[in-house]
């Protein structure tokens, strides 16, 4: 399947040239003790160098903390830097570089894998920006969705008490069907909004002064329709399994 | 990761699933959801409104085990209780009595929430105010 399919197809072309948005201040080199402001090579001897201790999947794949990213550049991008961190390559070298590379090459794939995703991708920033910690921050259930969720949730129950009655499933799975569509609309309308909420974001982290307020809301709206995707996805998933079987 | 025998049990034997009208002026209920696990927890109260104890409790939820024997264990608790002794409980008794691992006591959450939200329900529909420390927990 092409990687483009997911909620936000291709778009601006992350910015390959720009030196790295890394939020971490500049570590020394342990190998040429200068200070560094390479993410994964001493800016000054060229030796990889360790890991910031908080660094981000952002900043390992050397991007910006941009939404709308584009599936082949972010492919490619990743590709040129596994292939420059990959132990392979440090096979002979010391155990210290070894180790390094290692670490890069692991922490890099767990970068890719999460930020090729445009849902994944939007989790990892709400939860960077400090809105999605787990235990911490206790999620809002979409208010209005609960209802039709339970009901649904219903009616598959109904479906399965007919189904291992033996009695008429003709019914059940048309009203089921009819839901499945409706919620797949609604699932249509979150990822549209998620999208223009990712524009929103990248725009906004381009405006002057970075527009912390605006900022601000924006996360709050992805989380809940985050949220809210949750609970959508899940149903439809069951009603799918569902009527299949 | 093993469910608690405690859970399991309300598992396996969930007391009190049902459900009553909404429309009963002596019905509160509480619906809330958990995103996190996409789990959706209906709870109901019959309240006397005279002594205002909670004289039956029914939940239906849809979600995980723990989400389950969460709420099963707080229809148990608030029945007999007074609304003002049912507000008193506490998601933690419940990740206590059930044993709950870290990653499920937002299950218990839910079901506090539950509680309150199905006695806000009922006192709104009685015209009494509802406190702001008794909306659930978020």
């Amino acid at each position: 399947m092409n990687e483009d399919t997911g909620a936000f197809p291709c778009a601006v072309k992350i910015q390959m040239a720009e030196p790295h948005i890394s939020n971490n201040p500049p570590l020394v080199c342990w190998s040429c003790h200068e200070r560094s402001l390479g993410t994964h090579f001493c800016s000054s001897c060229g030796k990889l160098v360790q890991l910031a201790p908080n660094i981000d999947y952002f900043a390992m794949l050397e991007m910006p903390r941009k939404l709308w990213v584009e599936a082949d550049a972010l492919e490619r991008k990743f590709l040129q830097l596994s292939w420059k961190l990959h132990p392979d390559k440090y096979a002979s070298a010391t155990e210290q570089e070894r180790e390094l590379s290692l670490r890069h090459s692991s922490e890099l794939n767990d970068a890719y894998r999460t930020l090729r995703d445009p849902i994944a991708r939007v989790e990892y920033l709400l939860s960077l920006e400090g809105m999605r910690k787990e235990g911490e921050t206790k999620q809002q259930a979409p208010a209005e969705l609960l209802e039709e969720v339970f009901e649904l949730n219903e009616s598959l129950d109904e479906l399965r008490e007919a189904r291992a009655a033996g009695g008429d499933l003709a019914g059940l799975k048309a009203r089921l069907q009819d839901a499945e569509k409706s919620f797949q609309g609604k699932l249509g309308a979150v990822d549209a909004a998620l999208q223009s909420g990712a524009r929103e974001w990248d725009a906004a982290l381009d405006a002057p002064g970075g527009a912390p307020d605006v900022r601000k809301k924006l996360l709050e709206r992805m989380n809940e329709l985050l949220n809210r995707r949750a609970y959508l996805r899940n149903l439809t998933l069951n009603v799918a399994k569902e009527l299949a079987a | 990761m093993a469910y608690s025998e405690k859970v399991v049990d309300h598992f396996n034997n969930p007391r009190n699933v049902g459900s009553m009208p909404k429309e009963d002026p002596n019905v509160g209920t509480g619906l809330v959801g958990a995103p996190e696990c996409g789990d959706v927890m209906k709870l109901q109260m019959k309240i006397n409104p005279e002594t205002q104890v909670i004289e039956e409790a029914k939940f239906k939820t849809f979600g995980c085990g723990s989400a389950i024997a969460s709420s099963s264990l707080a229809t148990e608790w608030v029945k007999g209780k007074t609304v003002e002794e049912a507000l008193a409980i506490k998601n933690t008794e419940i990740v206590k009595e059930l044993a709950l691992p870290p990653v499920k006591i937002h299950c218990s959450v839910l079901a506090e929430d539950a509680i309150k939200s199905a006695i806000n329900d009922w006192k709104k529909k009685k015209g009494i105010e509802v406190r702001p420390e008794d909306m659930p927990s978020h």
